[in-house]
């Protein structure tokens, strides 16, 4: 049934109003004010400050690496868990369990999980002691506060993302071609890696892509698991707000970390659409 | 050919991995569950005996209750205000064909994408120059635009599948437009907007990033309240603040998964996710 004019009308404007009040023209207020000095003049001289200074090429060096480590890492562990579900569960009761356990964490906020992890790695945590216990290390190390523990958390709190992103491809592969793969004598693992892996690319790609942008804008997981001693940009842009009251400069970090995810995001797309795999995969 | 035995093993290593792989992400929240428990003063896992005083500390405190209050009428304000705008924009969006209907749909996905931190310095600086910084309708706006795409995305889903013959079948049969939405629509969009509407719920209840940028000391939500405390300090009192938005949580999940199905509810949230 089509809808008339009057009704898109009707039924869009509301919503439309609402989000370009409170989050376009917000947004351009950010964008605005980067190009703005205290004093309300015109001026690059933000950018100038934040070009120039080292001190924030490192943290954005420093919140990039740490965001390439959380994507390997979730890929790692989530793409394996994503094919057991999809491949191997054969009970729809124990998937369903499957699925519960991956999506509860997502409904509990950042800083409880965090909180739990913060709690494991303490010097008389859980993992030191099993450690110790193990033989591996003769007395409890630090394992808090530095660039690990941001790693560990931030991996911990962005798998389940990856294993939905990565599950979802999986389900909509068409089994014949697997069943062709293996008709035509591949074993079970050659078939993965001729026919499963190359056409689950896009979930490879997809789920990076969230898992990655979501750690580089990351606040919470980061100030907890560091302690405040390692700083990335989301952590900057909050002192700048919060602490410093510059929100002119604040908004300007906001725009360069922003403008950079975009450009490696781009420069990431690019290279994949480069690879002849996921040009078998989107064929 | 590849003999059996190793593919057993294969077998044997995926299984055991994944299962490990599902204990690792249930174990932060059990440590916290555990000692939350605990008699000691002092964060114990696993807990050294069994006690409820840190939950009856924490219902004592004033403070808490009144952040929990705010928290969830936010997360409820909010949810409706994602209700009552992401329907009739995924009807629209589903149905309608005009120009600009891409742009239009990428506007109402832009949220998920955009980084919390920045919508919230936006909103901040936004409600500063209009006089509405740090109070509940900053947040409100706040939360409710991050929350839209949830209800929006998971209303689509659910009409996607759907034949919108079904609709005219209706009213060739005598019913009316507002007949024919309420009876036939309706039923078939209700999960989508169940999930949506939990999904809103949830995402705003456990947001930081957002509301960190708008709260003052009398006006706080439970999340940053957590957050601001756990930097300074960690006692069996925080964990049992921590358990309860854990046992949240799990009842959201087990609702939705009694409402729609988890599965289905996963499913719905594929649409179009990915930046």
């Amino acid at each position: 049934m089509p809808i008339s004019r009057r009704w898109i009308l009707v039924l869009l404007g509301p919503p439309l109003i609402f989000l370009i009040a409170f989050f376009v023209v917000p947004f351009f207020v950010v964008v605005i004010s980067s190009l703005h000095n205290q004093q309300g003049d015109w001026t690059l001289a933000n950018y100038a400050k934040a070009i120039l200074d080292f001190y924030y090429w490192d943290t954005l060096i420093l919140t990039f690496t740490l965001s390439l480590y959380v994507t390997v890492i979730c890929l790692v562990i989530g793409y394996p868990l994503a094919y057991y579900m999809i491949y191997s569960l054969k009970s729809p009761l124990v998937r369903r369990f499957f699925y519960i356990v991956v999506v509860t964490p997502l409904f509990t906020s950042n800083i409880v999980r965090s909180f739990g992890w913060m709690v494991l790695l303490g010097r008389r945590g859980m993992v030191n002691d099993a450690l110790v216990g193990i033989g591996i290390i003769e007395r409890p190390i630090a394992l808090m506060f530095n660039e690990t523990s941001i790693i560990i958390g931030l991996s911990y709190i962005m798998t389940p993302f990856m294993v939905l992103t990565v599950s979802g491809v999986l389900q909509n592969i068409d089994r014949s071609l697997e069943e062709a793969a293996q008709d035509l004598g591949a074993g079970r693992f050659v078939t993965f890696l001729k026919v499963t892996l190359p056409l689950s690319m896009p979930g490879v790609v997809a789920g990076s892509l969230i898992v990655f942008t979501l750690s580089v804008s990351a606040y919470v997981t980061p100030s907890i698991m560091s302690g405040g001693k390692k700083i990335v940009m989301s952590m900057l842009i909050f002192q700048q707000y919060g602490s410093v009251f510059d929100f002119n400069f604040g908004a300007t970090l906001a725009v360069a970390l922003l403008v950079s995810t975009m450009l490696l995001v781009g420069v990431y797309l690019l290279l994949m659409e480069r690879t002849p795999r996921t040009k078998v995969a989107r064929a | 050919m590849i003999d059996r035995s190793s593919i057993g093993a294969g077998r044997f290593v995926l299984s055991a991995f994944s299962w490990l792989v599902l204990l690792y992400l249930l174990i932060p929240l059990a440590v916290i569950v555990g000692a939350s428990f605990t008699p000691s003063p002092y964060l114990r896992f696993p807990p050294d005996g069994f006690t409820l005083h840190w939950y009856g500390q924490f219902l004592k405190d004033d403070s808490y209750l009144r952040a929990i209050w705010t928290s969830g009428l936010l997360a409820v304000s909010a949810a409706a205000i994602a209700l009552l705008t992401g329907v009739p924009a995924a009807l629209v969006l589903a149905r309608a064909q005009f120009a600009g209907k891409q742009v239009l749909g990428a506007l109402f996905f832009s949220p998920l994408i955009l980084p919390a931190i920045v919508i919230g310095a936006a909103i901040l600086q936004y409600a500063s120059a209009l006089g509405f910084a740090r109070s509940f309708s900053a947040m409100l706006v706040g939360h409710a635009v991050i929350v839209i795409p949830y209800v929006v995305r998971t209303t689509l889903a659910s009409l996607i599948g759907f034949d919108a013959s079904l609709e005219e079948a209706a009213r060739d049969l005598g019913d009316s437009a507002h007949g024919a939405f309420f009876r036939v629509t309706l039923p078939i969009i209700k999960p989508g907007v169940i999930a949506g509407t939990l999904f809103a719920v949830i995402i705003s209840w456990i947001n930081v990033e957002l509301s960190m940028f708008n709260t003052t000391a009398d006006l706080m939500t439970i999340p940053v309240k957590l957050f601001n405390y756990i930097q300074y300090s960690v006692d069996p009192m925080i964990a049992a603040v921590s358990a309860g938005t854990i046992y949240v949580a799990v009842l959201v999940v087990a609702i939705l998964d009694l409402a729609v199905g988890i599965d289905r509810v996963v499913s719905m949230n594929r649409q179009r996710t990915g930046p």
